[in-house]
């Protein structure tokens, strides 16, 4: 029998999926992505596979616009990032 | 590069003449007869000289020989005879190439050695062919694939056309145009410009080809001079094993060539050849009492050494298989191995045990630390653009 931790049970919670994660990139002065710096290792972009621009929410105070980038990277790896065109602060996320 | 070229004359008509003596001694087209149309796969070569040719509308082949005996084509068995020629040839040399039904490229640098001379290497190649077939090939030795092939071609079958280093543009100059390898607009208009040998052509100069006919206009006035820079392309072959079953009495019942279906697999899954691997693919092979072949090609989605799940794949097969008469021998292969895919079972998936003891686990879990520690998957706004906003994880409960 396991003894009861006196915890009272809560209610079920809805914990966020797939939350964007900072990354730090290197853009030209167009804005595209050139590099992006993945742990320690600085990886450059050799081909923009994707981009995709998502504007949402525009109706409530933090509205969403982010610029999405499917990049290959040097090494072979294909990561996605977006560029939030309000803060300009760039992110990995799955998409 | 020193290269062999072994060409069985109308290779499809040869190997039916070698099973049917009978259609020695008359005209032979085969092609694939249907309703509206249908086309001359090929064709012997009494057939050839009452004006009919390969591709030709079948229709019209039988009005220009109406005598011929007409067979449908046997695709497999012409496949296996061919692929038994290539075994045969790579014993004598590791690369070989095959260009088409009945005719093959063997590369030949560094095998003089192992002959008196050249001929005897010639001579080699067609024993090969010989002992693995039943069939008389012509060959022809010279430096690239273009002169290997024409000196093949126009050699009587059985014979050896060697043409020294250094000789391709003499040996080429007599022969007609039509052999080289180029579009049909391209022969056209050389016939049209009276340049009817090749001789005629490798008089040009480079410049006066490439203005009239571009980027095929030096190709083939290199070939023309006996130049042929294409490597040769040697067959790379697949690990493969193979078992079949022949039946005293041809089969009818599908039901008995699944059971026939799965004692094959049963022993071909047991090999140690598979090593623990798995296959992609699997392809079956079925001879009918009338003498023809069936054959079909799988491809698993992924590798796999389970037998039932091949056995339902096979099924599937024989139940939709259009067989035109009972079946006398089967045979299964199984190639493309690989490492088996792994499979992720489902947490919750289990039988009712196993269920009820994963419930009492949460259950315990939750009572010591207050929540669930089993969390799952749950779509939220699956159609949001937002990827954050499409799912979440939440407290499992049974």
């Amino acid at each position: 029998m396991v003894a009861h931790p006196g915890e009272a049970t809560r209610p079920y919670r809805l914990r966020p999926l797939n939350q964007p994660r900072p990354i730090r990139v290197e853009a030209d002065e167009s804005g595209e992505p050139q590099a992006v710096v993945l742990g320690r290792e600085r990886l450059a972009v050799a081909a923009v596979q994707d981009c995709w621009r998502i504007d949402d929410e525009w109706w409530r105070e933090r509205s969403v616009s982010r610029l999405y980038y499917l990049l290959l990277l040097e090494d072979g790896q294909v990561v996605t990032v977006y560029q939030d065109l309000i803060g300009l602060r760039w992110a990995r996320q799955a998409y | 590069m020193r290269v062999g070229c072994v060409w069985v004359l109308h290779f499809p008509v040869a190997v039916e003449r070698r099973n049917r003596v009978a259609l020695n001694r008359c005209s032979v087209l085969i092609g694939e007869a249907t309703e509206q149309r249908g086309a001359v796969l090929d064709c012997s070569t009494e057939a050839e000289a009452q004006g009919v040719r390969v591709g030709m509308p079948l229709r019209q082949a039988l009005g220009l020989c109406p005598s011929a005996y007409f067979l449908l084509p046997d695709l497999p068995r012409y496949g296996d005879a061919f692929d038994r020629i290539l075994h045969s040839l790579e014993a004598v040399s590791p690369l070989v190439e095959p260009a088409a039904l009945g005719c093959a490229f063997i590369g030949l640098d560094g095998l003089n050695g192992h002959y008196r001379d050249e001929m005897a290497l010639g001579n080699g190649l067609a024993q090969a062919v010989r002992h693995a077939s039943g069939l008389t090939p012509s060959v022809g030795l010279a430096e690239g694939k273009f002169t290997a092939r024409v000196a093949a071609t126009v050699s009587a079958p059985g014979e050896v056309c060697l043409v020294p280093e250094g000789q391709e543009r003499r040996f080429l100059a007599p022969i007609d145009v039509c052999l080289l390898s180029c579009s049909r607009d391209t022969l056209r208009h050389l016939e049209l410009f009276g340049l009817r040998t090749m001789g005629d052509l490798a008089s040009l100069p480079l410049g006066a080809a490439q203005a009239q006919f571009g980027s095929e206009g030096r190709r083939i006035w290199e070939l023309a001079q006996g130049i042929d820079r294409e490597p040769l392309h040697p067959l790379k072959r697949e690990k493969s094993i193979r078992e079949h079953l022949a039946f005293y009495a041809p089969l009818i019942s599908r039901e008995a060539l699944v059971a026939a279906g799965r004692e094959l697999l049963t022993c071909l899954l047991g090999q140690p050849a598979m090593g623990g691997r798995a296959a992609r693919r699997m392809t079956l092979r079925a001879l009918l009492s009338d003498g023809r072949c069936w054959e079909r090609a799988i491809v698993f989605r992924e590798a796999t050494a389970d037998r039932e799940q091949v056995l339902c794949v096979l099924k599937s097969a024989i139940e939709t298989a259009s067989l035109t008469a009972p079946i006398e021998e089967l045979s299964i292969e199984l190639s493309g191995f690989a490492g088996e895919t792994g499979k992720q079972q489902g947490f919750f998936w289990g039988n009712g045990r196993q269920r009820r003891q994963v419930a009492e686990s949460i259950r315990q879990l939750k009572a010591r630390y207050g929540r669930s520690a089993v969390l799952q998957v749950v779509e939220v706004e699956p159609w949001s653009r937002i990827p954050e906003r499409r799912h979440a994880l939440i407290d499992y409960d049974l």
